[in-house]
Parts: structure tokens; sequence; C-alpha cells
């Protein structure tokens, strides 16, 4: 619209077909965008840049307005995750079972902070809340696996056999 | 609409059903506080300040003044000590982590969160303050975004998305992390109305063209007239020490509802600029020299003398101007016709398409074009014809977007190019014709709704005296050969036709597109054709609505300069300069004879004269044919063969610089008077500061200049020229200068009161084909228009717009581009068989492919200097950088 950014034409080498195709299937429906955004993410594994762009522009709608709805939301991502997604608990009964152990080991280990990916796009961190076992804590779930009474060398382990396991 | 009564603080009010607590108090000068709520945007019902009592069927129970609606027998306390603590409450948290930086913030003065802290004598609160400390946001040259100000309240968002259509701004995140911005953080690109900064209750959005330069309660409001486009929006002049600080806008005052695009917003640094012409100039040698008033004003009165002996009166040609105010424009025809015995004047907009004012006075006599631009917010129907809306007229843009919000208007839009128009209609049909078929696609129009039945024909037939020639004239194509010549096909224009024809308010706004073009007068024929059959339809009585056609002009006061008669087949007020009578009556109000030639003979416009060398002197009042004609070259040609050439002017133009004599004239902000704006309302102007340098309004210049040639007008102020307008213009006989300040004046109210039962008679135009088409060298048709953040001289010496615009650029579409291997930001020449232009190419699908487009808004990029005929072929070619 303005006409500021005439020099700096970005492309982004992404492959929006499936986003096309996403997009023709909700054609002339109203009030799809989070179905839309779920999609995309899960054909992606996250909400590419470009592609909300182009849902933007073909849903007369605008990318801020989107951005507004997928960070509203905690199962949106915007940036790409790892192949396995690492949740340690920092609840009350986890923090004073030492998840701060936990969170410490990771930020040795695989060299990330919270919510970030490693660079080989194997793991992504987060801290969660409470997982609501509060009974095995500290709490730590690796994909859909829960881990409870840990203690950081044996996380440690566990994050060995996991960077193992996909080596081969 | 029911109306219903409640009492707020034991003041009894009524109100329309379904409004607020909050509005119904605005609108009774009840103060409730409240930080989110504003009547322009939807109700959002976020900051929780605006806690009332209501009473209501016995039970008082505590509701939001925003989002609850008034009840019969309501009872409202907007001042309760349980009201005050939980308002008090509300505020102390909202003040937790606010930044509290008044003493440095633009804001204080005019700031709601401020305002309200004062008036409940806010303490520091009971808890710990954590600053936010995020930095401010200065990713464009006119707008600044200081997160930590930002209350959250949510108005900017709404006015982006819902007033400007844009949608630049959202919430971002959630809970305590929630910020406004963009997406993925990215720099603003938006139209940059500043529309956010003119609803934030609080400094987070600040205007960067203010600087410091003054706080809001050293400053003088002066409300005036923007001097850009020609929607005529009202705007708020700040000025300090005599000059012009910011330009604010104010939600009660004028058409636009405090609504203002970039230029008028921003652009009004142009009145300070160092470039301004401070002094008379003269040229000696080649050069210009500073002169003192008298010596130019004696050489330039010598000169003219002179020539009328050598050459006669006809050898002297007036160029009126679009830009000054109806006064100057009279007066400017009064000089030339009086004092100069010339009849050879003209204006540019009349000089591109002379049969517009013709036409526009016809329908106004129809009773088509008979409302005032506001009417468009009551629009069911909108339709845009060869307009570009966003960039040409954007205020009226936001005012049909208020009609689509609140009356769930339609749109339909025919253009050449697939013009950008943000709205969330539910039908929103695009007629992209090919390029010279408007005239075609319109018949198709009018085709399809005589022969499905969308009118009821024998009505027609009774009010209009020849509709079996109508029906002739939509015999000669078929809907698929209309497919194979537009490019539109059958089903898209009858949905079209349907739109139009739903009974309710059709608002019509055509421009430069459809006037500019060759077909340009049968095709407004035909518009008016269409709007006879919108306007039969509309007179049902179960859906009983009017039709209103608007001519987008393209300067301030372009229709104002043809009504003031700076043409030469009217006198003012569209009299006939032919017909005895009207002579007769202006020369005894001017008690003076005509000389013989103030007639006019239906020969060459002003520019061709001048281009054959019948034009020895030319006197341009604040106009650049040079750069604004068309053709630049024959305009540069008219100048040159002039011997004597005076010029009035606030900047340098191409025009001047070719000047003998050059005149200072002071910009809308040092003058008063009049504009006519393109719904053909005039309004007027207030003084704001003393003109710049030696300037002056070129009113008082016209009168220095004819005193000193012998005829003396003598004019004290502006309002002494408005009483002579009323006077000499029928179609302005009621303006009074003075209700002026409080109400604008509509002039077309004055015709249509007397027209009601005349038939009306089809114009019946014969469809021709005409094919546009590139030749084999020159294989793409260059198309030029208007641009949002430019127009002229004015915007090119505002810093503000430059930066956000700062360069002209060349549209191609991203097929072309791709065949020829060009991208967004190379460069590109342009290449006619009149010249050549190097431009940055822009890629994208606004323009079909085989069409390019240029902006003939950038003042130093002088497109016309391509173009010799409408639809000019060119051919690019990539160059490189240097």
């Amino acid at each position: 619209m303005a006409e500021t950014n005439l020099k700096s034409e970005k492309k982004d080498e992404l492959d929006l077909s499936k986003t096309e195709e996403i997009l023709a299937k909700y054609e002339g429906a109203k009030g799809a965008i989070i179905p839309i955004l779920q999609k995309i993410q899960l054909e992606y594994g996250y909400l590419p840049e470009s592609a909300i762009d182009l849902v933007a522009e073909r849903l007369n709608t605008s990318a801020s307005e989107l951005i507004g709805v997928s960070t509203f939301y905690a199962q949106f991502h915007l940036k790409p995750r790892g192949k396995h997604i690492v949740k340690v608990c920092c609840g009350t009964a986890c923090h004073v079972k030492n998840s701060r152990g936990l969170t410490t080991k990771v930020h040795q280990k695989l060299k990330i902070h919270k919510n970030e990916t490693t660079e080989d796009k194997m793991f992504t961190f987060e801290e969660v809340s409470c997982l609501g076992a509060c009974g095995i804590a500290p709490v730590v779930v690796i994909d859909s696996s829960v881990h409870g009474e840990i203690s950081p060398d044996e996380f440690e382990k566990l994050l060995d056999e996991y960077k193992n396991t996909n080596r081969e | 609409m029911k109306t219903v009564h409640l009492t707020i603080d034991d003041k009894s009010i009524t109100a329309p059903e379904g409004t607020n607590i909050f509005q119904a108090a605005l609108d009774n000068n009840i103060y409730i506080p409240g930080l989110c709520y504003h009547p322009k945007l939807s109700q959002f019902g976020g900051c929780r300040l605006c806690y009332v009592e209501v009473t209501e069927r016995k039970q008082t129970r505590h509701r939001f003044a925003c989002a609850y609606p008034v009840s019969e027998g309501m009872e409202v306390k907007v001042n309760t000590d349980e009201v005050n603590r939980h308002r008090k409450a509300v505020m102390e948290y909202l003040l937790a982590h606010h930044e509290l930086a008044c003493p440095t913030c633009n804001k204080s003065g005019e700031c709601g969160l401020q305002n309200i802290a004062h008036e409940l004598n806010m303490s520091p609160g009971r808890f710990k303050t954590v600053r936010m400390s995020a930095p401010v946001i200065r990713d464009n040259p006119v707008l600044e975004l200081n997160r930590n100000r930002c209350v959250l309240c949510g108005r900017c968002v709404s006015a982006c998305k819902e007033i400007e259509g844009v949608g630049a701004i959202d919430f971002q995140n959630r809970g305590f992390s929630t910020v406004i911005g963009t997406a993925f953080d990215r720099p603003l690109d938006c139209s940059f109305c500043g529309g956010c900064l003119a609803v934030c209750p609080t400094g987070a959005w600040q205007d960067r063209t203010l600087g410091f330069s003054g706080r809001p309660w050293e400053f003088e409001s002066v409300q005036t007239i923007c001097s850009y486009c020609s929607v005529g929006c009202t705007i708020v002049l700040n000025t300090k020490q005599g000059s012009v600080r910011r330009v604010v806008s104010n939600d009660k005052l004028g058409i636009n509802e405090g609504n203002l695009c970039v230029k008028g917003r921003f652009g009004h640094e142009f009145i300070h600029s160092p470039e301004r012409i401070k002094t008379p100039l003269i040229k000696k040698d080649g050069g210009f020299q500073p002169a003192g008033w008298e010596d130019a004003i004696a050489v330039v009165s010598e000169k003219l003398k002179q020539i009328k002996e050598k050459y006669g009166s006809n050898a002297i040609g007036g160029i009126g101007s679009e830009k000054c105010t109806n006064e100057e424009n009279y007066l400017f025809q009064k000089f030339c016709r009086t004092v100069l015995g010339t009849n050879r004047i003209n204006n540019m907009p009349n000089l591109k398409s002379p049969f517009l004012n013709d036409l526009i006075y016809k329908s106004v006599e129809s009773g088509f074009a008979t409302d005032s631009l506001k009417e468009i917010e009551n629009a069911n129907t909108l339709f845009f014809f060869g307009v570009d809306v966003t960039e040409a007229i954007p205020v009226v843009g936001c005012m049909a977007r208020k009609a689509i919000k609140l009356n769930a208007a339609n749109v339909v839009i025919a253009h050449p190019r697939n013009v950008v128009f943000k709205n969330t209609a539910k039908n929103d049909v695009r007629l992209t014709y090919s390029l010279g078929t408007q005239h075609i696609l319109l018949n198709a129009i009018i085709k399809v709704v005589v022969e499905n039945n969308l009118v009821d024909l024998k009505k027609i037939e009774s009010l209009a005296s020849n509709f079996r020639s109508l029906r002739s004239s939509l015999e000669n194509f078929s809907l698929s050969d209309i497919e194979r010549l537009s490019g539109v096909t059958p089903e898209v224009i009858r949905r079209a036709a349907e739109l139009l024809m739903k009974p309710g308010n059709c608002c019509i706004v055509y421009g430069k597109d459809v006037v500019e073009d060759p077909l340009g007068e049968d095709t407004m024929k035909m518009l008016l054709d269409l709007c006879a059959l919108i306007d039969v339809s509309n007179r049902s009585d179960i859906h009983p609505g009017k039709v209103s056609l608007f001519s987008a002009r393209y300067h301030n006061n372009s229709q104002g300069v043809n009504d003031m008669g700076v043409v030469p087949e009217f006198l003012p007020g569209y009299l006939d300069i032919n017909n005895t009578a009207n002579r007769e009556k202006i020369e005894k109000l001017w008690g003076v004879r005509f000389s013989e030639n103030i007639i006019s003979k239906n020969s060459l416009n002003l520019v061709d004269l001048g281009k054959n060398g019948n034009i020895k002197s030319l006197y341009v009042m604040g106009a650049d044919p040079i750069a604004e004609h068309p053709n630049g070259k024959e305009a540069r040609e008219c100048i040159k063969n002039s011997e004597f050439i005076v010029v009035q002017d606030s900047f340098m133009t191409e025009t001047a610089k070719l000047a003998d004599v050059v005149f200072p004239s002071s910009t809308f902000a040092e003058k008063e008077g009049t504009y006519t704006n393109t719904g053909l309302t005039v309004q007027r102007l207030n003084r704001a500061i003393f003109p710049v340098g030696e300037a002056k309004p070129d009113w008082e210049i016209i009168c220095d200049v004819s005193k000193k040639m012998g005829q003396s007008f003598s004019y004290v102020n502006t309002k002494e020229i408005t009483e002579e307008i009323k006077k000499a213009a029928p179609v302005y006989s009621s303006l009074s200068y003075d209700r002026l300040k409080r109400k604008e004046f509509h002039w077309p109210s004055l015709l249509s009161a007397k027209k009601e039962s005349n038939k009306y008679t089809f114009y019946a135009i014969q469809v021709k084909s005409l094919k546009v088409k590139g030749e084999k060298e020159f294989p793409f048709i260059l198309m030029t228009g208007a641009s949002l953040n430019h127009q002229g001289y004015y915007s090119a010496r505002s810093k503000a717009l430059v930066s956000v615009a700062p360069e002209c650029f060349i549209e191609i579409n991203d097929r072309d581009a791709k065949d020829m291997q060009i991208k967004t930001g190379d460069m590109v020449m342009v290449e006619s068989r009149q010249g050549k232009l190097k431009l940055r190419a822009k890629v994208t699908r606004k323009s079909p492919s085989g069409i390019v487009f240029v902006p003939d808004a950038y003042a130093n990029t002088p497109v016309n200097v391509l173009i010799y005929q409408a639809h000019t072929p060119v051919k690019i070619y990539a160059v490189s950088e240097k």
C-alpha cells in the first residue's frame, strides 16, 4: 500500500501449493479462519509468514488480524517447531521438586531457551504451568510420553536417548 | 424508530431504541468517563470505566454504559460512591503500569487517561508501579507507537479496520503480553490516514510531524478546508507563533466526520517550506531577480498594455486555478474579461474534459446530482465507475465503508484496473473492463436492466419521452459480443445490474477514467440514462430511494473554478455567454460594456491556440499547465510561444520557471474564501496565519494589477467578492458568507426545488466499438491517475509525504514483468513516440496485462511528457540505476 518498500522484495521459497489447496477447500465459507490456520499448521508444522499473507489476501482480511487470532491461541505457532516437543512442568509442586534443575539441563544440553527450537530442528523446549500430575513431580513430557519423578541426570540420559534414536 | 425515555443523573432525556447508555449520554451532553467507546466505532467494552448504576423494572444493578442499551423508564446514575470506587480501582490498574510520562508526552493536555485521572483525583495507588519499557516503534515517517502508554482500548484497531478498511494493526498475544501491533512486527504498511492517532485516548500513537514543536494548550485552532483533493474535508490547523504546527481533525465538523487521509493530516509542511516563493520575481537575463511589489506590478501592467495594443486583447489568455478559492477565480475571470478584454480563459479540468460542465449542470437539473457527498453514507448501493476511490478521494471511501457497515450497502466497482477498495460488503461486484470499452459496458448494464424487466418499463414509458430510441440503442451488441470486447462476463454484468436496480439509495461516483476518455462524453450521457432508470425504479412506494451522481473532481476547487465561469462558454454560474440577456445582466452588475470579442466561438481551446501562436501573453493564476495538462509537450509549446507570461503561485512550478514575472501567492492557510467540493457543496476557509514572506492572496494580487491597469476593483475583503458572486451566479444566489461559518452551502438545493414533473429525455447513445491496443513497437498502454500520497507541488514540498512515498513508480502487471524479467524495484525506461521517462518498477496484479500505470501526482515526475493522446502506447525496457 505505502510505496516505501519498493526496493526490497523478499521472496519466500516456501511451497504454497498446500496452502492453496486448503484455501480452495474453504472457499466461500464464513468464519473459517481457525480451521484454515489449523490445517496449515498441520501441513507445515507451524504458520509460515508467506502462508499467512496468502490467507489474508484470499480471505479479504489483513495479516495483522490473522496474527491477532493465532497469537491469542496457544495452539498456533509462528516459528518452525522441532521433531520432539519437550515440556517441563514448572508448576508449584514441580518447582518445589527442583524443576529449575531440569530446565537448566535443557539450556546446557540443547543450547535453547524456552519456546525455542534447536538448530537441527530436533527439539523444541516449552515450559508449562501444570500438567495435573503433581503426585509424580517433577514431570517432563516429551511428545506424548510422561516421565515423572525425574532427576536432572535421568533427564539428560532421556534426551540422549531421543537424540540417538533419531541418528539411526 | 421507537424513542425511549430515561433519566441520567435526574436529567430526563430521550434516545432511539437500541442506543447504548454511553451514546445517549453523549448526545445529551452528559459526561460519562470512558476510554474505549467511540461514537464512530463499533462498541468494544474493554476499558471498564463507564461503570454506572442502572435502575430498571425496580431493580438496581451496575452496568457498563457503552455495553448496555437504554430502555423505557430507565434511571441511570453516573456518580454514586459505589460507581466512583469501582472507577478508581480500574484507573489504579491502568496507571499501575502506565508510563506516566506526561511532562514529555505530546498528548498531555488532550489525553483521555490524564483527564480521567485528574477528575477522579487519583493519588498513588495501592499497587507497586511496574513501568513498562518497550522500545518506541518508529518504523514509518508519520506515526509513532509507544506501547508503554497504551491502555489496549482497541480504538485504533477498530478505526483501522472499520473506517480505513486496512486492518494494519491488531491485538497481538494474550493476557499480560497483549500489545497493539502489526503481523510479525513488520513495519507499519498502511495508508497512513492517521485514524489511529485521531481516536487514541492516550499518548500511545503520536504524530511525528509535530515533533516537539508545541503543546496542545499553546495552539490556536482554526477550522478550515483541506487543499488537496476534491472531497473538501474540514481540517483544524493548530498554529503557534504564526506557524502551522500540525493538522488535527474534529469529528463534529464538516462532511468528513474527522476522517482524513495521509495528505490531509500530515501534508501541511509545504506551508512553511523553504522553497516557497517569498517575493515577486522578475526575469532578467534568463534568471529571476527578486523585486518589490510595485515594480513587478508596473512591469506586468505595462507589458500587458503593450501586447493588447500590438496584437489586440484576444492575444492574451488566462488560466484559472483549481486550487484557488471561488472568490479568486471569480475575480480572475472578471479581470480577464474586463481589464484584459479577453474571453480566452480556461482552467485545467475544463481543458481536459470540456463537456463536463454542461453535463454536471444537466445532471443537477434532472435531479440526479442534488445531494451532498454526505449522502454516500446513506447509500444502499454504491457504484464507483472509472474512479480509484482509495487513491483519488480516500475519505469518500471512508463514507462508503460507513454505508456498508450501517446499511449493509452493496458495492459495484467498474474500472479498467483492479483497483483496491477494501470493504466488508456482502456483495462486492467488480467489473474489470478492457480499456476503451466503458460505454459498451454501460450499454450492457442498461440492456440487462431493460431486457430483464429490472425496472417497470411502463412507468418509464410514461416518464420519459423517447424510451423507444433507448431500446433501439441497445440492439447493436449482444451480451456475448460485449463479453468478447469488454472482457466482462454476462453473469457479472447481470449481477451488477441487479444490484444497481435494487430499491434504496444508489450513489454513483464517476471519475477521471470516465471523463478523460475519448468517449467520455458519450459514457457520461449513458450514465445519465442509467440514472433515469434507477430513479424510476426507486420511485416505488414500498422502498423509496434516490439516485445521486457525483463527479470525482481532481483538486480541491476543480468544481468551483468552473462554477465561477473561468471557461470560455459560461459567465459565472453557467450563464451562457452568447446569450445577450446574460451578458447584459453581468455588464450591469460590473458596470462595464463587454467588447465584441467576449463571446464563445466553438474554436480551438487555449492550449491549441497557444500552440499555433495565437496567444502572445498568458496570465496564469495558481495552475501549472506544463505539469497538469494531459499533453505536457503541447502545454510547454503553448507557454514558449508566448512573449510575456505572468504566473501567480506559491512554488516555482514548471510553468513559473518559464514566466517573465512571478507573483508569490499565499496558500490556503493564509487566506479566506470558499471552495466548492466535488459534491457541489460550498465551504468556507478561515485564515490561520499571516502570509509567509511577502506573499499575498491571489485576489489581492489581481486587485493590485487591475488598479495599476486603470480599472480599480474596490474589494476590501473576500466577503465583498462573495456578495458579488451571489448576484452574478444564480446557483450561488442564496449563499451567505456569514452563515458558511456554521453550515456549508449546497448549490443544487436551489435548482432541485424547481424541477419536479419534467419528462426525462434519454440520450440513447449509439455505441461504437473501440478497441485500444498497443502497437508493435510500443506494446503497452499507459494509464495515469491519482495517488493517495501525492498531489502536485504541495505534497512534493511536505517532508512527511515525501518520506512516505519518495519516488514515482510504474505499475507493471506481474505476467508482463515476468516476460521482461523485471522485478519490483528495478529501474525501467518508459518510452512513447513523444518522450521517455525513467521510473522504478512496481510489479503488481492491479494493472491488467498490457496496461501500465503511472501516477500523475508526483510533481517531480512529469509523466505527461510521454502522453500525446488518450491511451498512449509505450514500451518498457530495463535500464541501470544511474
